[in-house]
């Protein structure tokens, strides 16, 4: 059995494999990187679109720590009207499915946002609520259930182009959180973004305080998937610290119905390769026909609500 | 750019801190000077870059030194065993024919100039190779390419002329059509900044995450329009015009 057993479908989106390029560490997949077979990437989350161009943070942007890493690259990217007419075209060559993450520093912002994108051929809009880049109090919206409620469902009204939320797991609840997001309409959640760290140089005394990512943050990600999956319907894209072929199945049984690699290719080149045997031997091995019938095996919630 | 495993040939400590790595040569592309590999090192989470300093069919040679503990690891790494590598990563510097060019290079910036001045010397060019290091021990004179004219200095002048390796680059009748320098970001600043009506060709190093142009990390400023634009070093670099970087 093969590659074919992978296909998933996240509400209407069909993939041919559950693996989702995350946001942020992939760039816009334009790269010519020989040792990824595009084939088995099920669909690409481009990095974060603003409506006017950012500039980015200064250095030190990236900093390494045990399993891991700090960055606070501060979502530098050319704008939406660069990106639809420059780099847009240029992904639709080359992959099959196109997530497009957005962020708006204010909820007219993201309106804007979504009526520009309302206009492309994409599969679905990600809105990274978890940037801490919000109206004037920097405010991260994926933090307050109101807010996340609020953005979603004006968002919601605005578009027919299915919706991904990227939650932080830096809150107190985030079963809250995910609820208010299915409530406001939300299609999917994809959690985690960055864990909220910092990492001091001590060479060049400086402070890189940013996200952490890698394998040190799995154990947080597995547990918001957990969390989620026993409260909302949706699909969950399951993302944090997979940097081997095994932590995706982990996902997929604590609730995901697909994965995020992010960072985990920087340390692993192989990780795309790895997941899709991982899986495959998995779904082989425990005589299952498809992933859907291991979402949420290991979940006490499994079966119930569904 | 490719993933490959590679056998290392040699580990060879230089001095002091100072290594030189062989390994196998599994790539089927072809690397150019300025170019570099980026490290899987068993036992931290991010690749380590470093420039080829060697290159032939048969194998890829770097200069590295010791200063954390990816490369504390690596400098325990014995012949024969086996590294994951990416490459050839980043942009390569610009080679002109029949020019007299300088190259200036201090500390282990004296890797991408090996690779780079025996290109040069193929397509006739003059080279004067300006090398500067700490001392005498930190001149590595068994890997310099012959049939080049160097200029040696150290701080403590045991070794060439005494002084800092820019301080005795002005010393010199300063006719070269172009200037290549690689090293420390002092030196890098001050090369840059000497001289606008030639062009200077820098290799910058930077932290770096994914080494593939996808995570942003190890941005540098470069001039545009407006305040300049963050560029990649891993992928629009590591190789820049020295004019157009804005240091900070």
């Amino acid at each position: 059995m093969g590659i074919e057993k992978l296909r998933i479908k996240l509400g209407h989106i069909e993939l041919k494999t559950p693996i989702i390029m995350a946001s942020g560490t992939f760039g816009y997949g334009l790269e010519k990187i020989n040792f990824i077979d595009y084939k088995k990437i099920g669909a690409i989350t481009t990095k974060t679109i603003t409506y006017y161009p950012w500039e980015g943070n200064p250095q030190p942007r990236i900093y390494e720590t045990y399993s891991g890493m700090i960055n606070s690259i501060g979502l530098q990217n050319p704008g939406v009207f660069y990106f639809i007419k420059n780099i847009l075209p240029k992904i639709r060559k080359k992959f099959n499915k196109i997530f497009v993450s957005i962020s708006g520093r204010t909820e007219n912002e993201f309106i804007q946002l979504i009526k520009i994108m309302n206009k492309e051929k994409i599969d679905a809009l990600e809105l990274n609520l978890s940037c801490p880049n919000f109206e004037k109090e920097q405010k991260m919206i994926s933090q307050s259930s109101d807010l996340t409620y609020k953005i979603v469902k004006k968002i919601k009204n605005e578009t027919s182009i299915p919706l991904i939320a990227k939650l932080s797991p830096n809150v107190t609840n985030i079963k809250e959180i995910a609820i208010a997001a299915e409530e406001a309409g939300i299609d999917m959640i994809s959690v985690i973004n960055t864990v909220k760290g910092l990492c001091v140089d001590l060479k060049k005394m400086k402070i890189i305080d940013g996200g952490l990512s890698g394998g040190c943050i799995k154990p947080i990600g597995l547990k918001c998937v957990y969390d989620i999956y026993k409260v909302v319907k949706i699909p969950i894209i399951g993302i944090g610290g997979i940097i081997k072929g095994t932590d995706a199945i982990e996902y997929f049984l604590v609730g995901a119905s697909a994965i995020g690699i992010g960072s985990g290719l920087f340390t692993n080149s192989q990780i795309i390769d790895e997941v899709i045997k991982s899986l495959i031997n998995f779904l082989n091995k425990t005589k299952s026909k498809n992933l859907k019938e291991i979402t949420g095996l290991l979940n006490e919630k499994k079966g119930k609500n569904r | 750019m490719n993933s490959e495993i590679c056998k290392i040939l040699k580990n060879k400590n230089l001095s002091d801190d100072f290594y030189l790595l062989k390994i196998e040569n599994n790539f089927k592309e072809v690397f150019l000077p300025g170019n570099f590999i980026h490290i899987k090192i068993e036992g931290v989470f991010l690749r380590r870059p470093f420039s080829v300093a060697i290159y032939t069919k048969k194998f890829i040679g770097i200069i590295y030194k010791k200063i954390g503990l990816g490369t504390e690891i690596l400098s325990k790494k014995r012949k024969g065993e086996s590294l994951n590598i990416l490459g050839p990563c980043g942009n390569s510097f610009p080679i002109f024919e029949n020019k007299k060019v300088a190259l200036i290079s201090g500390g282990t910036g004296i890797a991408p100039l090996i690779f780079l001045s025996s290109e040069l010397k193929k397509r006739k060019n003059k080279i004067y190779f300006f090398y500067g290091a700490r001392n005498k021990k930190l001149i590595f004179s068994e890997i310099l390419p012959s049939g080049i004219d160097y200029i040696f200095s150290t701080d403590d002048g045991s070794f060439g002329q005494k002084g800092n390796i820019f301080d005795i680059f002005k010393t010199y009748k300063d006719d070269y059509e172009i200037i290549y320098a690689a090293g420390p970001e002092q030196l890098l600043k001050k090369v840059s900044l000497y001289s606008s009506k030639k062009p200077v060709y820098i290799s910058l190093e930077n932290y770096m995450a994914c080494g593939m142009g996808l995570c942003y990390g190890c941005v540098v400023k470069i001039k545009e329009e407006g305040d300049g634009k963050y560029k990649r070093v891993c992928k629009d670099g590591p190789i820049f015009e020295g004019e157009k970087i804005i240091w900070e």
